[in-house]
């Protein structure tokens, strides 16, 4: 059963087309990406989905239906901009965060010890939050979005912030999350993080989606006609290979569009003069693909406009 | 409901913890005592309190003498020389004299040093003297006689009037009017920083996901309601001590009476004052991004609801005048007005009826605006609301009946 279901969604703002006909789903026990550049929309996007803004045409559904008050107690939001209120302190912040989603204060006050001790916190919860460092405002905000054990989780940009410690364990909890079932919807610019947690994403440009499927089978969309060869001796010029170039122990061939990648290797495992110990498909990484289809979303954009 | 009590609960707290909410709630009960405590000091130290001596040769105060209780120790002389001996000696601070013939001449001779008794001692020994010559007089004349004039002034169509015996009974309403609107404006900053704290705090969206906006709102709302009530409620009481104690000290507070029809009507028209500067507030908080120029704008709201101050005067020398009957009906000045006149007791029923009719059905519809214009303000992080756009969109909804407006925001 779908989690969360967008479904030909669109919405303008004045005279700006903000999003315009995105649609994907994201299912139980998958982290999905939410990609895009600065201002495609990925942050409307996800404010329809959780009821901020309505969309002007398009069907949205979360958690089997349309969102109402109690399916928002499902849900655990941490928005890109931060906030907390600075002046009041830490755990009785959370404790009245989790009370509005439904948690006795007894229950708020048990489940945050774990989560408080867990991210390095307990210490501090006396504090005022504007005592505390940016990082652990980060996961305050963090505890804030998961104590009430939400179904569906959406977390705009988790990482920023964190020191490479922080991250890795906000990693975990993630994944912990996924583990348990829970659905995760990420927006982030960090592709490394994308590669490494999510299962499928979909990439927003100017207000459309222009991306939508499994990582491992969109960047084998955009690997293209080439090869990495590694092994002992020379390769030859082989027909239907536009350029070869040695870079770093390794071959990187790169082969003309009616070439088959397997073909290749029959020839090249033929050869006298090269001893075959790695061959692959070049994949992009998801960084190469997000500025490839951005620059050309880009020039497509200002041919229109000329 | 559930939620609208917590965001109320949260707000409460967090508002009533604060130093600045701390400091102005004491100040004023600190204010009452500290005036009460140098005013019985002032009265102790320098009021003179040894006793009066008196010479009767004619016997006309014994009867007097044996039946009146005075705060003033009156002691009787043989004559004026052993009095003025005991003057001198500075046992007795003054001494009246009666001369033989006083149930002909009618006058009394004081004597005193530097300084004549106070206003006290005097209206004791009047009281001495009346008690005296009332004697033998049948029961209830000599009552009647003792009480002296009570004057009552009254309109001629008998809606107004005013009386002289209990002054302090028309002037306290008038008096806690003034405190009943400072006390509600005192508010509009809270509310105002209310929906501007959220936003610049960047909460508001976690809330939004969790709640929706008429909840927040009523939520605060209600607990800068009760934080309101709070501050006034302990004001009030601390007065009422103060009034108590200052009865002691102060004779003419002791006719004081509870003007339970006054604190009827503050209460019927407190409710819907407070929903309309809430909403106005609100609305205000909301639309504009920093809490500067919230101030700004909140602070020409406050101007409406306090206009009837400058035309206090017109209050006690025509009541009815047409201005004061437009203040009376005009949403922003009518808790003010109405409060003022009713200590007047000028106030006719019908337009008293309309005047909360119209100031409940304009708090209903600030409070419904404000609703609407922090939904489109809510995002709109730094920036101001595009009015002209805010308008066009406003009447979008009240043309489609609660659809939601779309406003330019950053995405």
């Amino acid at each position: 059963m779908k989690t969360v279901s967008v479904s030909s969604v669109s919405k303008r703002f004045g005279s700006v087309q903000a999003v315009s006909d995105v649609s994907f789903e994201v299912f139980p026990g998958e982290i999905f990406g939410l990609l895009g550049p600065n201002g495609a929309g990925k942050t409307t996007t996800i404010r329809m989905m959780l009821d901020i803004f309505e969309p002007d045409s398009g069907e949205i559904e979360i958690l089997g239906g349309r969102l109402d008050e109690e399916k928002k107690k499902r849900i655990g939001y941490m928005p890109e901009e931060r906030g907390l209120y600075k002046d009041q302190k830490l755990e009785p912040t959370l404790v009245f965060l989790a009370s509005l989603k439904g948690m006795s204060s007894a229950q708020a006050h048990r489940d945050l010890e774990d989560w408080l001790k867990r991210l390095d916190l307990w210490e501090h919860r006396s504090k005022e939050i504007k005592e505390l460092s940016k990082g652990m405002q980060q996961k305050a905000q963090l505890i804030a979005t998961l104590v009430h054990d939400p179904d569906l989780i959406v977390v705009d940009e988790p990482f920023s912030g964190l020191d490479p410690v922080n991250t890795r364990l906000v990693k975990d909890i993630l994944e912990e999350q996924r583990r348990a079932g829970k659905t995760i919807l990420m927006s982030t610019h960090q592709m490394n993080q994308v590669e490494a947690l999510c299962n499928r994403i979909v990439l927003i440009n100017q207000g459309r989606s222009v991306l939508y499927g499994e990582v491992s089978e969109i960047k084998r969309r955009f690997a293209g006609n080439a090869l990495t060869l590694q092994g002992q001796g020379e390769i030859p010029p082989l027909p239907g290979v536009l350029d070869m170039r040695h870079q770093n122990g390794a071959w990187q061939l790169t082969l003309d569009e009616n070439s088959d990648p397997q073909e290749i290797l029959r020839q090249v495992a033929g050869l006298d003069s090269f001893q075959v110990e790695r061959f692959e498909l070049t994949q992009p990484s998801l960084d190469d693909i997000f500025v490839t289809v951005v620059q050309e979303g880009r020039l497509s954009a200002e041919v229109a406009n000329a | 409901m559930h939620n609208t009590f917590l965001i109320a609960r949260h707000e409460y707290l967090l508002r009533v913890a604060k130093r600045s909410f701390i400091l102005s709630t004491l100040a004023m009960p600190l204010f009452i005592v500290v005036i009460l405590a140098v005013t019985i000091l002032v009265a102790l130290t320098t009021t003179d309190t040894r006793p009066v001596g008196y010479v009767d040769p004619a016997g006309i105060l014994a009867a007097g003498a044996q039946d009146v209780e005075t705060n003033t120790v009156f002691i009787p002389f043989d004559d004026a020389r052993s009095a003025q001996d005991a003057l001198e000696a500075g046992e007795i601070q003054a001494f009246y004299l009666l001369p033989q013939d006083y149930p002909r001449s009618r006058s009394v001779e004081l004597y005193y040093w530097d300084e004549a008794p106070d206003e006290d001692i005097q209206d004791d020994f009047e009281e001495l003297l009346s008690v005296s010559l009332a004697a033998g007089l049948e029961p209830d004349i000599q009552r009647r006689m003792l009480q002296g004039p009570h004057l009552m002034v009254r309109s001629a169509d008998g809606r107004r009037e005013l009386d002289t015996a209990n002054i302090f009974s028309f002037i306290l309403p008038f008096g806690a009017s003034f405190l009943f609107i400072f006390t509600v404006i005192g508010s509009a900053g809270y509310l105002l920083q209310a929906v501007a704290d959220e936003k610049e705090n960047r909460t508001v969206e976690i809330l939004m996901t969790t709640i929706n906006h008429r909840q927040l709102l009523a939520g605060k709302a209600l607990g800068l309601m009760a934080v309101t009530i709070t501050q006034l409620a302990i004001w009030l009481v601390t007065l009422a001590i103060g009034l108590l104690v200052a009865q002691r000290f102060f004779e003419p507070l002791r006719s004081l009476q509870v003007p339970w029809g006054y604190l009827g009507v503050a209460a019927l028209f407190f409710l819907p004052a407070y929903g309309l500067i809430a909403g106005l507030m609100m609305a205000t908080g909301a639309a504009f991004g920093d809490l500067q120029s919230g101030q700004q704008v909140g602070g020409l709201f406050n101007l409406l609801f306090m206009v009837p101050l400058f035309f206090s005067v017109l209050v006690f020398t025509n009541p009815d005048h047409p201005l004061l009957v437009i203040f009376t009906l005009f949403p922003t000045t009518a808790f003010l007005t109405v409060l003022m006149r009713w200590g007047m007791g000028g106030l006719p029923l019908w337009q008293l009826v309309i005047s909360w009719v119209l100031l409940t059905g304009s708090a209903l519809v600030s409070v419904w605006l404000s609703g609407q214009i922090f939904r489109m303000g809510m995002l709109m992080y730094g920036q101001r609301i595009d009015f002209r756009l805010a308008f066009r969109e406003l009447a979008d909804v009240i043309r489609n009946r609660g659809s939601r407006p779309a406003v330019q925001v950053e995405r």
